[in-house]
């Protein structure tokens, strides 16, 4: 494909393609992607929905917070199976509210790592409600406390 | 402690890219898509195993093969490493940029706080170049990025012994020593069998052009491993993710794979070769189309049994399309 027609004009995620240049060779050419500068829209909505759902599961008990943060991640339940050194059955229990209560809290740290939270954010989400996002800003930040973070509210 | 005179550029691939940059660095001057043809790193692959939450497809060999094949055949010795111990793979990774070593390392994507948070995903084959480090931050040369980046050190060693399916295990490496008088036209044409003989001669029914194949009939059964009509949307833009985003330079590697043939042409003097790159360069056209066809079909919710079915019509025919060029490839030496 030529480069004027693979090039796309995106700022914010810029790829590596290869294309046939006006000299006829053919080489590497930086160009925005084309899939954020046409579908980025479709993808953020997606989240949400998918987001809400899996939230809305959790809060009725019908599922636990390791899976609906493996669910959003799209990680596999091998993968996870391996990364938190637990076998594929002991882990589907933790998918259900019951199993998830059991967990000790090394595990559960073991969890927040893989999914990179906080420990505290298995228990909790914080909302902001739609007209005040533009003007606030949440931060969550470590201490020498592994178990404990700092979440910073702050007005734009 | 900084390597100063290691050239950051962007690359299609990371570990293509990491390559690139070492092998540069080291005073061997190649391109990417040099280095991925050399390694006969074209392929495709159809998956549906546990280590996935979806079915899923691969345009490239394993994530590892570029590096070892072409260590092989170019003659290079490197050097490398892997620690159970996290605290020791650390200090090994220190003491080599202590001693002015850019160190190639794998890790996974997911911790790559300097890439926007949407972006990352766990993927434990990216594959970075460590230049430096400057107190806590690591001093990061990644392809997919624009600038030379910095990561803490925390998220460096969570990145490195991440565990999980194709875990890093901590892994390092960095060339030693480079033959830079090898004599490409030897090599050449046993890197082009290869590639050809992976796409068309691998016994097993998702690898290489059966793999193709598989994936155009497998994907009739998607609508009914989905959750709902947005799950099934987002994996079939997901298809022109895998074609077009992910570290492929575009159709797949297929343009990638074009400019290496090429460059193989002129260092071979073969107009053969010359004619492969525009044939292959074209079937990268039609595997592009289906990337903004999967794309369309999925932001409107187009996903009907007829519209899959024309989906899956189109890729069989890049199977048809591949077996043709692969088979014609294979007989140019």
């Amino acid at each position: 494909m030529k480069e004027k027609d693979i090039y796309v004009d995106f700022e914010a995620h810029k790829l590596v393609y290869y294309a046939e240049k006006e000299d006829n060779s053919y080489g590497p050419i930086i160009s925005g992607s084309y899939l954020s500068a046409n579908y980025l829209d479709d993808h953020w909505m997606k989240r949400k929905n998918l987001e809400e759902q899996l939230r809305n599961q959790v809060i009725a008990n019908e599922i636990s917070p390791i899976l609906y943060y493996m669910t959003f991640l799209e990680m596999g339940p091998k993968d996870l199976a391996s990364r938190a050194k637990m076998s594929m059955r002991k882990l589907s229990k933790t998918f259900k509210p019951e199993g998830f209560n059991k967990l000790r809290v090394a595990q559960l740290k073991l969890f927040a790592d893989i999914f990179n939270i906080p420990v505290s954010n298995l228990f909790q989400t914080f909302l902001i409600k739609g007209d005040d996002q533009e003007k606030i800003e949440m931060k969550q930040a470590a201490t020498d406390n592994e178990l404990y973070h700092i979440t910073m509210i702050n007005l734009k | 402690m900084n390597n100063n005179s290691f050239e950051h550029k962007m690359y299609a691939h990371c570990e293509t890219g990491t390559l690139v940059g070492l092998l540069n660095n080291a005073g061997y001057k190649t391109t990417e898509a040099m280095v991925f043809g050399l390694a006969s790193g074209i392929f495709f692959g159809y998956l549906d195993t546990k280590d996935f939450p979806f079915p899923t497809f691969i345009v490239r060999s394993r994530p590892g093969e570029v590096r070892e094949n072409l260590s092989k055949i170019l003659n290079i010795k490197l050097n490398s490493f892997k620690f159970k111990d996290a605290d020791k793979g650390m200090q090994k990774l220190d003491d080599l940029l202590a001693q002015g070593i850019v160190v190639g390392a794998q890790v996974d994507f997911f911790y790559m706080d300097y890439f926007p948070q949407w972006m990352r995903v766990h993927n434990n084959v990216h594959f970075i170049n460590i230049i430096g480090k400057e107190g806590n931050d690591y001093i990061i040369s990644d392809s997919y990025h624009r600038e030379i980046a910095k990561l803490d050190k925390s998220l460096l060693k969570k990145a490195r012994w991440a565990g999980g399916t194709m875990a890093p295990k901590g892994f390092l490496y960095y060339p030693e020593k480079i033959d830079l008088d090898v004599d490409l036209t030897k090599i050449i044409p046993k890197t082009i069998k290869k590639a050809a003989r992976n796409m068309l001669n691998i016994p097993i029914p998702f690898i290489g052009i059966k793999g193709i194949y598989k994936f155009a009939d497998k994907l009739k059964t998607w609508s009914k491993q989905v959750r709902d009509i947005e799950h099934f949307s987002h994996e079939i833009i997901k298809i022109n993710i895998l074609l077009e985003e992910q570290g492929t330079g575009g159709a797949g590697f297929r343009y990638m794979y074009a400019a290496y043939l090429k460059q193989a042409g002129e260092i071979m003097n073969s107009p053969v070769l010359n004619e492969m790159s525009e044939k292959i360069m074209k079937i990268g056209d039609d595997w592009r189309e289906i990337s903004y066809f999967a794309a369309k079909i999925g932001k409107n919710r187009d996903l009907g049994d007829d519209r899959i079915a024309e989906l899956s019509d189109m890729i069989r025919k890049q199977g048809d399309a591949e077996k043709i060029f692969f088979k014609e490839l294979k007989k140019v030496y």
